[in-house]
């Protein structure tokens, strides 16, 4: 649970950063840079099993963008796509067995049971939104006419600008700090037996969470590009 | 103060659960309601209901989270 905190001095200020999450952060982009290079090096017509599953990884958020999103919306395939894939990874790294090599400080679990990381994806999801909103709707984002109704939900509008990131952030880092918790209290308890079927639940959570916040990215870009409001 | 302290903690996360698992329940209700009145649409239900349980749980969590700092103070 301890982080491997390590304190720089730049320009009279001092920063502090998580090394145990960086190192697996940086492992999980590893994996999927090279997933997604030996994946993309010879695209056939006729594909190999690996291309199959990356299309068929691809058909699946066409899918749920499609049911999700208005109309025009392969253009924030790249955001959701990443984002969906980091965040699977990410927590799927709690369940490797990284935790025999020794650091310094902390363990290395996964990157997602740091709320730094968490709400950085977060932050990128709200000013993304933000943005497209603002580039799809010109002034009239926020701000739909001056009836009385619209500018109650300005005011509702701005409201969810804060509360948005909050529980994206928090709900990611909770299920899986929750889930790493629940996975040494059964530890301590029984060494054997009992973590399993808790790490078997913990690889579905990874799963659901990454879907869950993929497609809550989706619902915000929808709600903030989409005619209605 | 610090038993105090344990004692919002077990409050905080009793509440909070007890929240979760009534959500949780009627989410649970709503997909058999769902299944049984049509069988063909199972495997579509399912994907709702796990997202629909994932974000009732969390609010199980954030009281988790603040069960958590208060253990840790």
């Amino acid at each position: 649970m301890e982080h491997w905190l390590y304190t720089f001095h730049l320009m009279d200020k001092s920063f502090t950063v998580n090394l145990d999450t960086l190192i697996t952060m940086w492992f999980a982009m590893l994996c999927i840079i090279g997933f997604s290079f030996i994946a993309t090096r010879k695209l056939e017509i006729i594909p190999t099993k690996l291309q199959v599953c990356c299309e068929s990884i691809l058909k699946l958020i066409w899918g749920l963008m499609d049911s999700m999103m208005p109309s025009d919306n392969r253009k924030h395939v790249p955001l959701i796509a990443s984002l969906f894939l980091f965040i699977l990874f990410a927590n799927l790294m709690g369940q490797l067995p990284l935790r025999i090599i020794h650091i310094k400080e902390g363990e290395l679990a996964s990157p997602t049971n740091d709320i730094n990381m968490t709400a950085a994806m977060a932050v990128i999801v709200l000013v993304y939104y933000v943005v497209a909103g603002i580039i799809k709707k010109k002034e009239k984002f926020l701000l739909k006419d001056f009836s009385f109704v619209s500018i109650i939900m300005m005011f509702v509008d701005l409201l969810e600008m804060i509360t948005r990131p909050l529980s994206l952030a928090i709900r990611l880092f909770a299920n899986i700090f929750a889930g790493e918790v629940l996975v040494s209290i059964a530890l301590a308890a029984t060494a054997y037996f009992l973590p399993l079927p808790v790490m078997l639940f913990e690889i579905l959570v990874a799963f659901i969470q990454a879907t869950v916040f993929m497609m809550l990215t989706m619902a915000y870009i929808g709600g903030a590009t989409g005619e209605e409001h | 103060m610090e038993n105090l302290a344990h004692l919002g903690a077990g409050l905080a996360i009793g509440f909070g659960a007890t929240g979760a698992g009534l959500g949780i329940g009627i989410a649970t209700k709503g997909l058999m309601d769902a299944i049984s009145r049509q069988p063909e649409v199972a495997g579509k239900a399912v994907g709702f209901f796990l997202v629909g349980a994932a974000l009732a749980e969390a609010c199980a969590l954030y009281a988790f989270v603040i069960a958590f700092q208060l253990l840790a103070k």
